[in-house]
């Protein structure tokens, strides 16, 4: 269950990011501390009730990932609240913990700890994610030797599988050959079909309507239209 | 239940080790430096030194005598008096010195069969005397008047004068008295002990309470966090010590070989080039070794502990302390096998062990809990200024000249005692020399000042860390 009341995010934009005490005593005597203020988020308000799934759509730039960077705790949001009941798993960036000295075997528990996974879990599903990677043997390598596909593909089955209370998708992965690609969205429809609350946020209407109750339009920064999935999907595309 | 238990065996147990040093301090005033002698103590010759007792139990005394480079025999005979008033006086005890036993300008102690009781601010007074003494056949003993502590000379103006004869001389006797002086903290120990018992399960009481009632409070949080994120630390840390030698080919002996090597530069150069006479130097530099570069590795590494993991932290919500707090008990884990070569060292240097040597865990914690603080502070700063890192080095380095590791304590100049009684390091590593060297535990203050530098440093970390983590995305 999410609870978003509320919700603004403020950035403030220096003419040019003050990195030095030097600069900041210097830039401070001269009075030119000036920030430029950009609300990202503005006011947003809406709630998803388990075992929904919220798509999220808008233009570039409307604040789609904020919202989902807020929720999952990565933001702390300027104005409001965010009360989140359940565990979160967010699939944002695949790999973004590895460490290309360690082996495809140690940067599994390494990855699957950082994605709040225990170790109970990582052993029962050691062999799952093995092969589901499709990589073999290579997992006892340093993964600087893989390639950008096997790379790829160890990470999204790191992140899939899992079956988390709240998922977080920002747009369907699909990765690696073409098999791999069908494999990895079949993936990805059974665990967002799975019963479980999701968080979807894309570009793709058709995947949208496919897939979700509801959907929440954000236009810069500000909720425009919150319902049915036909009815605000047929508003957009217009 | 189980925590409680452990704790009374703990508190059992440091009495045991350091009971001694708990109830009791050992102290010893200085002498004034010789500069001259009564000339030989014949038969005819008397001298009478009053002094002040300054410790409540005064055990041994020690003067300073010559024999004229020769072989003397006889006895000198040495009273100890207690002087209540002007013209009354007690004997405490009386020794017989053989002659024949003194080296030339020597100390030569004497030990009371009882010690005196109750003997702070008591005026004693010390009777010399040789009845069979002949000229060319008998001691003398050194007196002075001024006192050098190493670096000012006071003299000892308005000081009771030796009297020779019933005559003042110019000075006073060189005398060392030895005693023990008794603490508080020692007499009030089991009390104490059981206080913080008492509070520890009160405290538990209530959490168990709150658990109950499902409220949080900051103790649960504690607890929770750390069975939650125990896995994650946990990987994080043995990610730091795989890739840390992961590519070089002596891999984990470089973490024992490293503090060796450096142990072995220094002492080459501290003891051929700049002469100390430090006893036991190997045992000396290395513990300060071990200890600072435990501190210096996990600063300068965890300096860039949050901007590193930038990658992560902009992608994954963790607790952003967990990155310093892993980064810190990385190092610690280094630091743990860098004490093998410590362990070496003191075996082949025959340093004896006591089991005081089990407290120097408390000295290793309570420097973890202060890198921890100091990290804390550093990596936050790193991220809004860039410079910490480069100011950082300097300080550092400024930090380890101001830490006595490879020099002693007694070069300090007075003026700049303060700054080492404000330096932890030098707490921390004092602490561990006492234990390892000596063999002792510090006194009780001495725990005193690390956990207030230990603790202190945490909270002021965690306060600053807390305030600074919410804008870490915005920076890095």
């Amino acid at each position: 269950m999410i609870e978003v009341k509320n919700v603004s995010m403020s950035f403030r934009m220096s003419q040019d990011r003050i990195q030095s005490i030097k600069e900041y005593l210097v830039a401070m005597a001269k009075g030119k501390l000036k920030y430029k203020e950009f609300w990202a988020l503005k006011d947003v308000s809406f709630s998803v009730r388990p075992g929904e799934v919220l798509g999220i759509i808008g233009r570039n730039g409307a604040g789609k990932s904020t919202i989902l960077k807020v929720i999952s705790g990565i933001l702390k949001p300027t104005e409001g609240a965010v009360e989140v009941r359940g565990n979160i798993v967010p699939m944002l960036e695949l790999g973004s913990g590895f460490d290309f000295d360690l082996t495809g075997r140690e940067n599994i528990y390494l990855n699957g700890s950082i994605l709040g996974y225990s170790r109970k879990f990582l052993d029962e599903k050691y062999d799952a994610i093995v092969d589901f990677s499709e990589l073999g043997e290579f997992i006892e390598m340093p993964i600087r030797n893989y390639s950008s596909g096997m790379m790829m593909r160890l990470a999204f089955s790191i992140a899939t599988v899992v079956n988390p209370e709240i998922l977080i998708v920002d747009e369907i992965l699909a990765v690696g050959d073409e098999a791999f690609q069908r494999k990895s969205r079949q993936r990805m429809l059974e665990l967002m079909g799975g019963g479980t609350t999701v968080l979807f946020v894309s570009h793709n209407l058709d995947q949208v309507r496919e897939m979700c109750d509801r959907v929440l339009w954000l236009d810069h920064g500000q909720v425009k239209m919150l319902g049915e999935t036909k009815e605000v999907c047929d508003a957009y595309q217009i | 239940m189980l925590a409680l238990a452990i704790y009374m065996i703990l508190a059992v147990l440091f009495y045991m080790i350091a009971g001694q040093q708990l109830r009791v301090r050992a102290d010893s005033t200085d002498s004034v430096s010789p500069s001259v002698s009564v000339g030989e103590i014949l038969s005819d010759m008397r001298l009478e030194q009053q002094f002040t007792v300054q410790s409540d139990r005064f055990t041994s005394f020690s003067v300073l005598c010559g024999t004229f480079g020769r072989q003397n025999s006889g006895t000198l005979l040495l009273e100890l008096y207690e002087q209540a008033g002007p013209d009354e006086k007690t004997l405490i005890e009386a020794f017989s010195v053989d002659l024949s036993g003194l080296q030339d300008n020597s100390w030569y102690t004497v030990q009371l069969t009882r010690p005196l009781e109750n003997a702070a601010g008591k005026t004693m007074l010390l009777e010399v005397s040789a009845e069979d003494s002949t000229l060319g056949n008998a001691v003398t003993l050194y007196y002075g008047d001024s006192v050098s502590t190493g670096r000012v000379e006071i003299t000892s103006e308005g000081w009771t004068p030796l009297l020779q004869n019933g005559q003042p001389l110019e000075g006073t006797l060189c005398l060392r008295t030895t005693g023990e002086t008794d603490l508080w903290f020692g007499r009030y120990y089991w009390y104490f002990a059981a206080a913080a018992g008492l509070l520890l399960a009160l405290y538990f009481w209530r959490l168990c309470r709150l658990k109950e009632k499902g409220k949080t409070c900051l103790g649960l949080r504690l607890i929770n966090a750390f069975s939650r994120y125990r896995f994650l630390i946990q990987q994080l840390v043995s990610r730091d010590f795989k890739t840390k030698y992961k590519r070089s080919v002596l891999g984990i002996v470089w973490s024992f070989l490293n503090p060796l090597l450096t142990m072995l530069v220094q002492y080459a150069v501290f003891s051929t080039i700049f002469k100390s006479d430090i006893p036991n130097f190997p045992v000396y530099l290395l513990t300060g070794i071990v200890l600072f570069n435990f501190f210096n590795e996990a600063c300068s590494m965890g300096i860039t502990s949050i901007l590193g993991n930038a990658s992560l932290i902009t992608k994954v919500y963790v607790p952003k302390y967990i990155y310093p707090v892993t980064r810190v008990l990385s190092s610690g884990i280094n630091m743990l096998f860098s004490l093998v070569p410590l362990l070496l060292v003191i075996l082949l240097t025959r340093t004896a062990l006591t089991p005081a040597i089990l407290l120097l865990p408390f000295a290793l914690a309570c420097l973890l809990c202060f890198c921890t603080g100091m990290v804390l502070v550093l990596s936050a700063s790193m991220v809004f200024f860039r410079d910490t890192q480069f100011l950082w080095n300097v300080l550092s380095m400024i930090w380890m000249y101001a830490t006595p590791i490879f020099y002693p304590e007694s070069i300090i100049p007075d003026r700049f005692l303060i700054v080492y009684k404000f330096n932890p390091l030098y707490h921390f590593i004092r602490f561990a020399r006492t234990v390892i060297m000596d063999g002792v535990s510090p006194e009780p203050k001495a725990y005193l000042i690390c956990l207030v530098f230990a603790v202190g440093s945490l909270i002021l970390g965690g306060l600053i860390f807390r305030k600074a983590q919410d804008k870490f995305v915005l920076y890095i």
